[in-house]
């Protein structure tokens, strides 16, 4: 026979109402700032998005033009990226997660990874101006890529690692108890396993980089005319926002907010199928 | 009758050495086996010859040691670095846990299937294959043959004949747990390990399962460990009996069962405890 300590009860309901409306305010906190950029980038950007934005070339200020080579620049610089650092970043995050079981060689490169994964992207700018454009003598679009797959790298590595770990041991072992070499065990089965959020990661690298400006000005600067030669200089998306927008003039501004807004629908086209490419992955 | 000097000392009984020693010889011998988990002494002194195209049970509380010693026969300790198994484990006049034994041969011979079924994340057909094109380069004609020889043995053609490039996963638990049987079959091993091979499966896939290992037994020597006393009494030939890593008793199935020449074998097969 148990009788209720309706006091006791009625705190806990109490605290519990506490919790979930501080809970429910901290989210709309956050959402509310979101919506809110989203909302500015739309008003300011939409109207200014057209087919020109889409053909013409940067312009001098008072002239129309649109983004084409800063769109161009950007993807090029952006696919060179991912390209140099995700297979680097697998086979690290290969070698963490899969070989590097004993050791201290594997502690110590997730420790340095780490750093990296942290480390502020204009330091990276500045090493790759150092190592690259410095050398070379002048900027390109070779030393914006390679920046970029800097900060494109640990992510991957980090990603690949969780990922491969979320593998069950059990799925190794029954691989290894056929006989199968360790490397096909990680390729045909470990791989297989993980693709969805091996992928996922990439393309959430992928859209961190986008954006990335600081890293480019250091690197590719910039290019107010056509260009596919990733040996010189190159315009991107983020730079020619960074240059417009602190510009004087009206119409400059106008472009940077269409490039912002093109950006930031980019980034959220890649977060929203890295989420159905994991979502169906885990579902399979 | 150096076989028989390796197994265990009550072994020695005229009875048992007429019945055993004349008719099965043994295909593993295991001779003073110890096996540590760090510093964690896990099995102690083992001594033990398993009989060829036999099935052979492990029983035993948890924690004394039946899967530890299961997985020292084809080495899957070695996956993890503070593992380490001393002694010697003879296959076929072969050390096993020799260091020039080469790991993935001594797999291919020795197959294994574990507690939870582990279907690869491909489909049913490359779940078979891809443990054949380790060690045998069949043409496609050969290669269809092998993988419907293996889902016949393991009793699961029937079933999944018509979607065989559906992925494994899709099955049900019980299908899964006959795949991962064929994909160990299909590499054509000589012993096959079978680590609570039905603890995660309903009381029908059991019995087809437990079926299954009596049709495989006159072409493979099998090893079972199992939580399930009933299952070990139908399904083994010979039994084991251990206890905090000891090997209390091993004998032929039905004189263990009925009649066990050690008083915690009975207490353990009894129930009185565990």
């Amino acid at each position: 026979m148990s009788t209720i300590d309706e006091n006791r009860y009625l705190r806990r309901r109490i605290l519990n109402a506490f919790n979930l409306t501080l809970a429910f305010a901290t989210v709309a906190f956050a959402l509310f700032f979101l919506a809110w950029i989203l909302w500015t980038l739309l008003v300011n950007g939409i109207g200014h998005v057209n087919l020109g934005t889409f053909t013409q070339m940067t312009p001098p200020p008072g002239s129309k033009g649109g983004l084409l080579n800063a769109i161009v620049g950007s993807l090029y610089m952006v696919g060179m990226a991912t390209l140099i650092g995700t297979p680097v970043g697998v086979m690290a995050g290969t070698y963490l997660a899969e070989f590097g079981r004993a050791g201290w060689l594997a502690p110590t490169t997730r420790f340095i990874n780490d750093i990296l994964l942290s480390a502020p992207s204009i330091v990276i700018g500045l090493f790759v101006y150092e190592l690259v454009v410095h050398r070379m003598g002048h900027f390109s679009g070779w030393a914006g890529a390679l920046a970029l797959a800097l900060i494109v790298l640990p992510v991957v590595v980090r990603t690949t690692e969780n990922m491969l770990q979320l593998v069950p041991n059990s799925l190794r072992e029954a691989a290894s108890a056929l006989g199968a070499p360790q490397w096909k065990v990680v390729v045909m089965v470990s791989y297989r396993a993980a693709k969805a959020g091996m992928l996922t990661g990439i393309l959430l690298a992928v859209a961190r980089i986008s954006g990335e400006t600081a890293p480019l000005l250091f690197t590719s600067l910039n290019n107010q005319f056509w260009s596919n030669d990733l040996n010189g200089p190159m315009s991107s998306l983020a730079v020619i926002i960074f240059q417009f927008a602190m510009s004087p003039y009206e119409d400059w501004h106008h472009l940077a907010w269409s490039g912002a807004l093109l950006i930031t629908l980019f980034v959220l086209g890649m977060n929203i199928l890295a989420r159905s490419i994991f979502h169906k992955g885990s579902h399979e | 009758m150096t076989e028989l000097h390796l197994t265990a000392p009550h072994l020695m009984h005229p009875e048992y050495q007429q019945e055993n020693s004349m008719s099965v010889p043994n295909k593993i011998t295991v001779k003073d086996l110890n096996f540590y988990y760090g510093n964690f002494h896990a099995l102690k002194n083992i001594n033990l010859g398993i009989p060829d195209n036999h099935v052979t049970a492990f029983i035993g509380p948890s924690g004394c040691g039946k899967s530890t010693l299961l997985r020292t026969f084809n080495r899957m300790y070695q996956l993890y670095p503070k593992q380490v198994a001393k002694g010697e484990i003879i296959l076929d006049g072969d050390n096993v846990l020799d260091a020039k034994q080469d790991l993935n041969l001594l797999r291919a011979k020795v197959g294994m299937v574990f507690q939870k079924p582990t279907p690869f994340p491909m489909s049913i057909y490359d779940n078979i294959a891809f443990g054949i094109k380790l060690y045998d380069n069949l043409k496609k004609t050969d290669m269809d043959d092998r993988v419907e020889w293996a889902l016949q043995k393991a009793a699961l053609w029937n079933e999944v004949k018509d979607k065989l490039h559906q992925t494994g996963t899709s099955l049900s638990g019980g299908q899964q747990q006959r795949l991962c049987i064929a994909r160990g079959i299909a590499v054509r091993p000589e012993v096959l390990l079978l680590d609570e091979p039905c603890s995660a499966l309903d009381p029908i896939s059991t019995a087809r399962i437990e079926e299954l290992i009596h049709e495989l037994k006159s072409d493979y020597t099998i090893l079972i460990v199992t939580h399930n006393m009933q299952q070990a009494a139908r399904v083994s030939d010979y039994t084991a009996y251990m206890y905090l890593g000891e090997m209390i008793e091993f004998d032929i199935t039905d004189k263990m069962f009925t009649k066990p020449s050690r008083r915690e074998t009975e207490d353990y097969i009894t129930g009185k405890f565990g």
